[in-house]
């Protein structure tokens, strides 16, 4: 059957009529309506909580729809669980891959339709065959028998799309997939997407990275608030009409309109020679008023170097000064009463406490603080405290009882944000405060991030988007495979010049 | 207006309204069948007994709720009646019994922290193990034999009237429901438990110390079990060193009836409450009704999973209407 599908691109569509799905307070989708052919790659874009999870969520089967109707090839269709979903030929690679760690590639392509035999016991053989198969049509150099634990990220991914794939799925969504992806990657990604179009699958794409959209996609479609509020060739608009689409404002001058500081003070933290188990003598300095930016590809060492310098992971050898003292920070405690706050980089694992509510996600850095004589904690300081820090990071949120799992990403990352700020840190460590956060909570960061910076704090940034480092940093520290392999000022950063550290520097 | 409301959601008072309304029917439903069920003394009787699950259901509460599980409190309490017994024997005068069996208690829960914290292994392999062991430590200390104890001032703590209706045990069980309840949802080390059960690594993180919190909470739960068994040996008049057997899993079931979820960060000392008075209200009547001792313990069982079954669709249905709601609102166009 694939094999026909090959010689003659099969004729799909999908039909979304009417779409809408409620949630408790919110109206995640408001009659959503569509059509999408074969032989196209279709792009949602729009704010986080704009209904583009949501959506595909619909379509894989993980939430059912309020009302509406999804028609593929002319026929209803009722999903109450993915499984449906896959059956009838849908598959949605997610953000987070799907895959069993400890299973083989060829275990995981074929998870839970496993290739019998006549004697209905699983055929291991076949199932490599057919994997490797797939492998070199997709022309990447997987080992079908090796453990997806020991594969990268991005081979990870692959193995989702061959999932997909050897199920002859006929609508293919992908949820973030450059994520966490290098340039080299997301390539092989691309010319697997295009192939797919070939084969006359729809393809949605679900993408914050305006950069990609013009590399892979041929329509566009925008949400705002739940609503589909445009359909668009890729062509017929530039990506600023998309992000005023997306937004209803201009974002051109983006980074321009920050209000930077303009004194750079002294040396507020002295990093020398830390080692750890990943990164090799690392030195850097840090001045009050300065935004220092560290760019690097993904493994560079960034994260791993600040986990060190805040305590949560052990130093090796190195000294690390904060204000000319030396510090030791043996745990995050530590480092917090030294004056260091750090905002993890996935929000969803080390961020957020999910079952508490936003305000109690706020709290809990400065609890001890708020407590009275009898070490109760002061009800009436902590809920001024936690409004205070709503007013002022703009945390749409209808109370601060809600649970922070109800809130949208970019409302969720402002929370952990505000729990870092509360502790008042000399040094602000911010690890990829935007990631899979929507254009307008962006620019709020950004505007937050120059704010910290003229208080006369020192802010470290990690960002894997370069626009945003450069757009933002006084000076630029490049890491690769743990090492530093460059610094560039403000003035002569570019993406190539980063790029070249990130990528060459050190060899 | 707005705020007494939001009040009473918040401290779950409208999701323990259900398990008032079962302990209700329980007690109307007994009482019909044994018109004995409803009377004072029988009430405090259930209350005597409940007093030993209770004191270890608030460790498991604390536990549970930080993501973690404790195994070993029927262990533990078994031990330290035995302790208790010998030390008797040996002459250590009454008054210093109970503090010395929680001290051990409290070293106990250390070792099981550390056990987890520090070998980390999985904290229910560390109490299993702990659960084998003290059981095993307790046959040996009193070579199998039951220590019958005729020490009248230590007895006397478990019969001794306070306040002229309620008995010692019954009293440190309501102070300790009080003390652990304001602990939980008041202190800053009640509120990094829910913060530990919600996500560990998030708590270490925000600059909480996982470690020490889990040792604090093992070491509670062990202490109260300790204190439970010590009160259980002054109660019964001996030390039974198979004694207690299956008591954590009764903690356990009590907090889950409550309401206290096992995948951590959810729960309160409120629920666990109706949650021991429940389950003991249950098992009382199941006696008074002379129920088969087998069936009791399906019995048990039943009252578990339909009770879970219960919250499960009331929660649901919750949902549903928080659903029709915002559509509403959406109509309307208030959204």
């Amino acid at each position: 059957m694939k094999e026909e599908a090959q010689k003659s691109p099969a004729k799909n569509v999908v039909e979304f009529r009417e779409i809408c799905k409620y949630f408790p307070g919110v109206r995640a989708l408001d009659r959503i309506s569509f059509r999408a052919e074969s032989g196209q790659v279709y792009a949602f874009v729009g704010e986080n909580g704009a209904g583009k999870s949501t959506l595909l969520k619909i379509l894989n089967g993980d939430y059912t729809m309020t009302s509406g109707k999804v028609l593929l090839n002319g026929r209803e269709q009722h999903f109450t669980c993915p499984k449906d979903a896959i059956e009838a030929g849908i598959s949605v690679i997610y953000q987070e891959r799907q895959v069993i760690l400890d299973m083989t590639v060829a275990e995981n392509v074929f998870l839970g339709s496993w290739a019998r035999g006549k004697d209905r016991l699983i055929d291991y053989n076949r199932m490599l065959a057919e994997t490797r198969k797939v492998i070199e049509e997709f022309g990447v150099s997987i080992d079908p028998a090796a453990r997806v634990r020991t594969l990268s990220t991005a081979h990870q991914q692959m193995v989702e799309i061959m999932k997909a794939y050897i199920r002859n799925a006929k609508v293919i969504a992908f949820d973030e997939p450059t994520a966490s992806l290098t340039d080299n990657e997301i390539g092989v990604l691309f010319r697997i997407i295009r192939k797919l179009r070939a084969q006359g699958k729809i393809v949605f794409y679900v993408s914050h990275r305006m950069k990609e959209l013009e590399q892979i996609v041929d329509r566009v479609i925008v949400f705002k608030d739940g609503q589909l509020v445009a359909e668009v060739g890729r062509q017929e608009c530039t990506n600023q009409d998309l992000i005023r689409m997306m937004v209803g404002r201009d974002l051109g001058d983006l980074f321009q309109s920050l209000e930077r500081s303009d004194s750079i003070g002294e040396t507020i933290l002295e990093v020398r020679d830390l080692c750890n188990y990943y990164v090799k003598n690392v030195s850097f300095e840090l001045h009050r008023g300065e935004i220092l930016g560290f760019s690097g590809l993904v493994g560079a060492g960034r994260t791993e170097l600040m986990r060190s310098i805040y305590g949560a992971d052990p130093t090796r050898s190195g000294t690390v000064l904060l204000g000319g003292k030396k510090i030791e920070n043996r745990s995050p405690a530590q480092a917090i009463a030294n004056g260091i706050a750090l905002c993890p980089e996935d929000r969803k694992e080390q961020g957020i406490i999910p079952t508490l509510s936003v305000g109690m996600n706020i709290s809990i850095s400065v609890l001890k603080r708020l407590r009275n004589a009898c070490l109760l904690i002061d009800a009436k300081r902590e809920t001024q405290l936690i409004e205070g820090g709503i007013r002022q990071f703009k945390i749409r949120t209808p109370n601060a009882q809600k649970k922070i799992l109800e809130l949208s990403g970019g409302n969720q990352q402002k929370a952990v944000v505000a729990r870092a700020h509360e502790t008042n840190p000399d040094v602000i460590i911010l690890d990829e405060p935007t990631k899979g956060i929507d254009v307008g909570a962006k620019s709020e960061f950004y505007k937050m991030i120059c704010e910290y910076a003229r208080m006369g704090k020192g802010v470290i940034l990690i960002s894997s988007e370069l626009p945003e480092i450069i757009g933002l940093s006084d000076r630029i520290i490049v890491m690769r495979e743990g090492r530093v392999t460059g610094e560039v000022s403000r003035k002569d950063a570019t993406e190539e010049l980063i790029l070249q550290y990130a990528m060459l520097g050190g060899d | 207006m707005d705020k007494r409301k939001s009040f009473w959601k918040n401290s779950g008072f409208v999701e323990k309204i259900g398990l008032m309304v079962a302990l209700f029917v329980i007690v109307v439903v007994f009482t019909v069948i044994n018109k004995n069920y409803f009377s004072t003394q029988n009430l405090l009787n259930i209350l005597t007994s409940a007093s030993l699950t209770g004191l270890v259901a608030i460790g498991e509460t604390y536990l549970i709720i930080a993501g973690l599980i404790d195994l070993s409190p029927g262990s533990i309490a078994a031990f330290s009646s035995v302790v208790a017994g010998l030390l008797l024997t040996m002459g250590v005068p009454s008054m210093l019994i109970l503090p010395l069996v929680v001290l051990i208690g409290l070293l106990i829960g250390f070792l099981n922290g550390m056990g987890v914290n520090k070998l980390k292994l999985e904290p229910f392999i560390v109490t299993l193990s702990a659960m084998s062991i003290f059981r095993g430590l307790g046959y040996i200390l009193c070579g199998g034999k039951p220590v019958f104890i005729s020490d009248k001032s230590f007895t006397d703590i478990g019969s001794r009237q306070v306040l002229g209706i309620f008995n010692l045990p019954v009293l440190v069980l309501i102070l300790a429901f009080l003390v652990s309840a304001i602990v939980l949802s008041k202190t800053f080390f009640g509120r990094s438990v829910y913060v530990l059960g919600g996500n560990k690594y998030a708590a270490r993180l925000a600059g909480l110390n996982p470690e020490k919190i889990s040792t604090i909470l093992f070491m509670i739960s062990a202490g109260l079990s300790a204190l439970g068994g010590g009160l259980l040996a002054a109660r019964m008049q001996s030390s039974q060193p198979s004694s207690c057997s299956g008591l954590e899993f009764d903690a356990i079931t009590a907090s889950v009836l409550g309401g206290v979820a096992m995948s951590g960060g959810v729960g309160s000392v409120g629920g666990m409450i109706l949650g021991v008075l429940i389950l003991q209200c249950f098992n009382t009547g199941l006696i008074m009704a002379q129920v088969q001792v087998y069936w009791q313990t399906v019995a048990r069982g039943l009252l578990l999973l339909i009770a879970l079954a219960f919250d499960f669709y009331r929660r649901n249905k919750h949902q549903k209407k928080m659903l029709m709601q915002s559509i509403e609102a959406g109509r309307s166009g208030a959204n």
